[in-house]
């Protein structure tokens, strides 16, 4: 029955359902669009779990993760979530860092360890940011607790507050939209790291930058989000270019991959308005961790079962994001009629 | 002024070496493929085959530039949509 919705892909010289192309991009684009990344990990897995040729899946998925993008960054830039500064200084640095990824990967593949290699780094970040976020989350509020129990202290004993030790070696940046200051040296080593990190992954590194945002250059979770998407459109701009002059871009399939991830996105980014910093910091932990165990899968060659798990991982999370969307629309909704009533009484 | 001078000095230090690095890198390869019996299809399935086998450099500013407009003219699109079920965003306060 689902025949009916087969479109025929030019390049690809084949047949495709329609359907299976929007939803993935539906799934993808709320992803995105909630915590900042562009999705390739959900993405190819799940193109290769419904036989779409794989030398066209890498460049279709960058060609719509860069008009997806546009969408999420415009949204974000609405709510202020993006700190347009930082996100020019994230794309210079992570362009270098790839490259020098890249080569690494190179040299790696000559003493014939590069898979072995990328695989456990893979495995070991995706596990380690998961844990790492989910300890974070579990101390937040006991840290709250003894922080506010110091700058008690110090006011009884008319002290000031204490300040939290940071590197300030000069140049010091100052960034308005994320309300940091900051050195030079800092941001462009994250960057670079964090871009090093994704070049030797072979990733996007959405994934990589939006933790490092937050915890190494000490963003707001929303802003980091915001900003990552910003770095992720140029990120994508370049790889749909670069892609679509090797002829692995699939045009037909990106342009309805596009027109799911974009609603998906809307419905990803406005559900940010309604989940506080950790919430959102909560759900990425949990996803990355179920992502670090579809790459453990695939180390074991059960590559269909670790695609169907981060598939079904990326469906759950979609359904999670909408519900948590909906009773925060709803009880806004509600508080707003109340306000009327008040006002009217 | 310095505080600028200082910025881009840093920034070339720092970038300078893997800049090298970076133009030596090998690039992915190309696929080369043409897209046989163009007479079969029709409309914009035609116009994208031919530019492909065509022009690969048109097809991927084409491809790009496409993309980018179908991502603007959707977020427009569905920022009215939800904005008439009350759905519209305005700048946020960012609470951990």
């Amino acid at each position: 029955m689902l025949d009916m919705f087969n479109v025929y892909l030019p390049i690809a010289e084949m047949q495709f359902n329609a359907l299976i192309l929007v939803a993935i991009g539906f799934s993808v684009g709320v992803l995105g669009g909630f915590f900042g990344v562009g999705g390739a990990w959900v993405v190819t897995p799940a193109l290769n779990i419904f036989g779409f040729p794989m030398a066209y899946a890498i460049g279709t998925d960058l060609a719509h993760i860069f008009g997806k993008s546009i969408v999420a960054t415009a949204k974000h830039r609405k709510m202020g979530n993006v700190d347009m500064k930082l996100g020019f200084m994230s794309i210079v640095g992570s362009v270098i860092g790839v490259e020098i990824g890249a080569q690494n990967v190179m040299w790696l593949t000559k003493l014939g360890i590069a898979g072995p290699v990328v695989r456990y780094l893979y495995m070991f970040l995706l596990f380690g940011l998961g844990i790492y976020m989910l300890y974070d989350y579990a101390t937040k509020d006991k840290r709250a607790a003894a922080q506010a129990a110091k700058v008690a202290e110090a006011a009884r004993a008319g002290l000031a507050p204490p300040v939290r030790k940071s590197w300030n070696l000069p140049p010091m940046i100052h960034f308005p939209a994320s309300g940091i200051t900051i050195s030079f040296w800092t941001v462009s080593g994250v960057f670079l790291f964090t871009g090093w990190l994704s070049g030797l992954l072979g990733v996007g590194g959405g994934f990589i930058r939006m933790p490092a945002l937050i915890y190494l250059i000490g963003c707001p979770t929303a802003i980091a989000v915001g900003t990552d998407l910003f770095s992720v459109l140029f990120s994508g701009a370049y790889g749909c270019f670069t892609y679509g002059i090797k002829g692995r871009v699939e045009i037909i399939a990106a342009i309805l991959m596009l027109i799911g991830a974009s609603i998906g996105a809307q419905i990803g980014v406005t559900a940010v308005k309604y989940i506080r910093g950790y919430g959102i910091r909560l759900l990425f932990a949990i996803m990355i961790i179920l992502a670090g165990s579809s790459v453990a899968l695939k180390q074991f060659n059960l590559t269909t079962a670790a695609a169907w798990l981060v598939m079904c991982a990326a469906l759950g999370m979609c359904v999670v994001i909408m519900a948590k969307l909906w009773a925060g629309f709803k009880k806004e909704h509600a508080e707003k009629a109340a306000q009327a009533g008040k006002g009217g009484a | 002024m310095k505080h600028y001078l200082v910025l881009i000095l840093n920034f070339f230090l720092l970038t300078a070496s893997s800049t090298l690095v970076w133009g030596a890198a090998e690039k992915a390869e190309a696929l080369e493929k043409k897209i046989g019996n163009l007479d079969k299809l029709s409309g914009l399935n035609y116009f994208f085959a031919s530019w492909y086998n065509d022009n690969m450099w048109v097809y991927a500013l084409m491809v790009t530039v496409i993309m980018g407009a179908v991502g603007l003219l959707i977020a427009l699109v569905t920022d009215v949509l939800l904005k008439m079920i009350g759905m519209e965003v305005h700048k946020i306060e960012h609470h951990e």
